[in-house]
Formats: structure tokens, C-alpha cells, sequence
């Protein structure tokens, strides 16, 4: 019998150790010949500043990997191979489909019979990935499975040291006290009292949930304000779609032109594009039914939203927010070719 | 004088405030499918509410309580476009074809005259109607 083939993607988690033993285990029940496949993708371009020690982590992770591997196989009498691989070195892998075509891509060249999933699989720094990778894997054809594996209870994600957790508490106490004092009375010293009490708990147990990602002394309180800007301009905007579609629905021939459009957004991760999709879904005439990553599959009522989306001034202005001024300056998505019309087939 | 002006305001923002949830409400009626149909939904949220809403903040004056309307304003501008991405991609997951000007297009300009138009375009109609 050929030999099988198991490809293993990793990245350092609590639960790596037991993927990889789940992974040999299934693998030497079934058949005796195996060839492993140890994979560490990288999300960055190794070209980036931390390029290179985030290449040599990952090969210290296949290192460490590949003796659990040949720990495991030793007390069996398998023929066994293993092989380590660092991909996605020359690219920016940025969400789940990314990561999912690296891994299709390295399956068809080695002719990979079945992938094992670690449930814990996060390559980057940023959330977990397993939920949206599996998704894809589905979508590309994949056959994979998840390791059973034992993991123990997730507590605080914690992340950087004694300041940043200072800025985070910090940051949570005054955002708390202030909504509590909007709610109460400022000038009535009970409330001032409690909510100081209210404040502290909530800052010291959902601070790291609050904010999963380092605050900037600066960046952070200048990104508020430059968001309370940009509020006044999503208003103008809504008001100006409210009015074209109120127009078009009023209509008696109702001239609406229904088209399902990909846009490519230049914004990444969780907070900018989630501001953005909600943005677009707030205006009407344009509501975000995909957000996959980047690509955000958008219908789109009348050729004004459609034409507005196009022109990216709300992606603009998201960027504004959180990338500052210089940010805003790019070319919108239509002069950057990052738009399409698509069938409604293709949802 | 001010008391004259606050009233009036207070009256045109409540007028526009119901202006606007009546279009949206002919516009979930008059529209075809349930793509479209979310978007004029939000427009209850957005115009709809938001007027309404700066109508109780003008009527109330210069109080804590005003705050109260700006804060509910700001969570249904969180709540509304996440509840119209949650339909829509619904809609999405459960397989409901949108229904594209596309089809429309295609079914009113034939570029041979082979197919029958008139059927596509009713065909069209109906898919609409059935998802709707």
C-alpha cells in the first residue's frame, strides 16, 4: 500500500503536542507507511523588520515538532518520514482564505491525503483561526479533521507586559466611570463613589477582554477623536442615501438596479473593518452580505450606492480614523481595479 | 420666540422622523426580494429613529436625560447594521439567489432571438417573489 500522507499545519499553542500525537497515532492505525508533512505558515512577508526571527520561531517549532514525531514512532515498528516546511514566506497571508490556499496549494504538490487541524491553530498574532480556516477548507474541498485534544481552560489572553496592562486598565477604569456617570448624576457624590467601585471591578476583570490589542498612549486617544470626526460625516452621508432611496422607492416605476459587487477594502483586522462593513451597511443602498476578510461582498441597491461605494470615500474615511491622514490618501477601489460585479450565483 | 421655534422643530423633526419610516415601510412592501428589502429596512433605524429621536432630545431641552436619546441613537446605529449583515448573510447561508439587475437586463435585451424573453422575465419574477 502507498504510503499516506498527513499534513500537519502548526503554530506554538498549548495544544500542538497533543495534535501531533493524535496525528500519529490516527495515522499508524490505519497504515504502517506515513510521511508527515510539518508545516508552519508564516503570515508575514519575511521581508518585514521581525521577518527573520519569526522565521527562525517557526523552524524552532518544526524542530521541536519533528522529535515528538519521531518520539512517538519509535516504540512502533512504522516506516516513517517526516518533512518540515516554512510557507508562505514570500507573501502576506492576511485572513483564513490566505492561509487556506497556502495549505491547498502545498497539499496538491505533495499529493496530501488528509490534514490534521490543531483547535487551537493560531498563526498569527491576532485571533484564532480555526472556525473561519475550517470554513475554507470546506469551500476548497479539503478533507481535514480536528485533533480530540485535552486543552485547558483559556483565562486572561494576556498580552505584553506591566505597562500595557497598566494602559489597559487604565483605559477600561475611565471608559466605565464615564458611562456611568452619564447614566448617573456627576455631582451627586453617591454615584461617584459607586461608580468609582463599579468602574475598578469592571477594569480589573475585563480589561484583557475589553482590548485584545496593545493600546498606544497616543494613537489610541487620537483615533477617538479623529472618530467622533468622522460620525458627523457618516451622518451626512446616511441622510444623502436616505434621500436617493427614499426617492427611488417613492417612484411609481421603482428604478432600482439590484447588482451584487465584490469590493477589495484596503482596511484590515477586526475593529477597522467592522467599522466599515457597518458603515456601508448603515448607509442604504449598500449592505455588506459577505465580509470575508478583505473582500467584502456587498449588494447594492441603485447605480448611485453603487457608484459611491466605488469611489471609497467611507473606506477612506474608515482609514482615516484609524491610519490618520496620510492613510486617507490612496486610490479608491475602482481605480485599483479592486472591484467587481458579480452574479448573484456566487453569494 | 425660542419657545415658538423649539416647537416648530421639534414638530418638523417628528414629521420627517415618520416620513421616512413610511418609506421604508412601502419600500419592504414594493420591494422584490429579501436582499433589497434590507436595505430600506435600515432606513426605519437610521432616519426613522434618528429624527424621531432628535425630536424627544429638542422636546426635552437641555437636560441629563438628553443624553439618554444621543446614547440610544448611538446603539441602534451599532445594533441596526449588524442585525441587516446578519439577514443578509442568512439569506446568504440558506442559498437565496439574489435577484440581479442582471437577470433583468438580460431577459428585457435579448442579443438573439432565440430565447423567449417574456418567460425569463417572469421566471425571474416569481424566483423573487418565492424568496420574498
Amino acid at each position: 500500500m502507498a504510503a499516506k500522507r498527513v499534513l500537519v499545519p502548526l503554530s506554538d499553542t498549548v495544544t500542538v503536542r497533543q495534535t501531533v500525537g493524535y496525528a500519529v497515532r490516527a495515522a499508524l492505525e490505519e497504515t504502517d507507511t506515513v510521511e508527515f508533512h510539518l508545516v508552519a505558515a508564516l503570515p508575514y512577508d519575511a521581508a518585514v523588520p521581525e521577518g527573520r526571527s519569526l522565521t527562525e520561531d517557526a523552524e524552532q517549532l518544526l524542530t521541536r515538532t519533528e522529535n515528538w514525531v519521531e518520539e512517538d514512532v519509535d516504540d512502533t515498528d512504522a516506516t516513517v518520514e517526516i518533512e518540515t516546511a516554512v510557507v508562505g514566506t514570500n507573501e502576506y497571508l492576511f485572513g483564513p482564505r490566505d492561509f487556506a490556499e497556502v495549505f491547498e496549494a502545498y497539499a496538491t504538490s505533495h499529493d496530501i491525503d488528509r490534514i490534521v487541524l490543531d483547535p487551537e491553530y493560531q498563526p498569527g498574532q491576532t485571533a484564532q483561526l480555526i472556525q473561519p480556516l475550517e470554513r475554507e477548507f470546506d469551500a476548497l474541498g479539503l478533507p481535514y479533521e480536528e485533533a480530540p485534544v485535552d486543552r485547558p481552560a483559556r483565562h486572561e489572553r494576556l498580552i505584553g507586559g506591566g505597562t500595557e496592562r497598566f494602559d489597559q486598565l487604565f483605559a477600561t477604569f475611565w471608559i466605565s466611570y464615564g458611562f456611568y456617570l452619564i447614566l448617573g448624576d456627576p455631582t451627586y457624590p453617591f454615584d461617584l463613589v459607586t461608580g468609582a467601585a463599579v468602574a475598578g471591578i469592571v477594569s480589573i476583570s475585563l480589561a484583557y477582554v475589553t482590548f485584545t490589542f496593545p493600546l498606544g498612549r497616543l494613537r489610541s486617544p487620537l483615533r477617538t477623536v479623529r472618530f467622533a470626526l468622522y460620525i458627523p460625516y457618516l451622518l451626512y452621508e446616511i441622510v444623502k442615501a436616505n434621500l436617493a432611496i427614499s426617492v427611488v422607492i417613492l417612484r411609481p416605476s421603482m428604478p432600482i438596479e439590484p447588482v451584487l459587487t465584490r469590493v477589495n477594502a484596503r482596511v484590515r483586522g477586526g475593529l477597522p473593518l467592522l467599522a466599515l462593513a457597518n458603515s456601508i451597511t448603515l448607509t442604504p443602498g449598500t449592505l455588506t452580505v459577505r465580509a470575508d476578510d478583505q473582500r467584502l461582498i456587498v449588494h447594492t441597491l441603485i447605480p448611485g450606492a453603487r457608484d459611491d461605494l466605488f469611489d471609497g470615500a467611507l473606506e477612506r474615511a474608515v482609514r482615516f480614523v484609524f491610519h490618520g491622514r496620510s492613510g486617507a490618501r490612496i486610490p479608491t477601489p475602482r481605480e485599483r481595479d479592486d472591484t467587481e460585479i458579480i452574479g448573484g450565483d456566487d453569494v | 420666540m425660542i419657545d415658538q421655534l423649539q416647537f416648530w422643530a421639534v414638530l418638523l423633526c417628528l414629521a420627517f422622523g415618520l416620513f421616512f419610516t413610511f418609506v421604508s415601510t412601502v419600500g419592504v412592501l414594493r420591494l422584490p426580494d429579501v436582499y433589497s428589502r434590507a436595505h430600506t429596512a435600515s432606513q426605519t433605524d437610521t432616519l426613522g429613529a434618528g429624527l424621531s429621536l432628535a425630536a424627544v432630545a429638542l422636546a426635552l431641552g437641555w437636560e441629563s436625560t438628553t443624553i439618554y436619546t444621543v446614547l440610544l441613537l448611538f446603539f441602534v446605529f451599532l445594533t441596526n447594521p449588524t442585525a441587516a449583515h446578519a439577514i443578509a448573510r442568512s439569506a446568504a447561508e440558506s442559498g437565496i439567489t439574489p435577484l440581479t439587475a442582471e437577470d433583468e437586463l438580460e431577459s428585457e435585451t435579448p442579443d438573439d432571438g432565440t430565447s423567449a424573453p417574456g418567460d425569463t422575465a417572469v421566471n425571474a419574477g416569481e424566483e423573487g417573489g418565492d424568496h420574498a
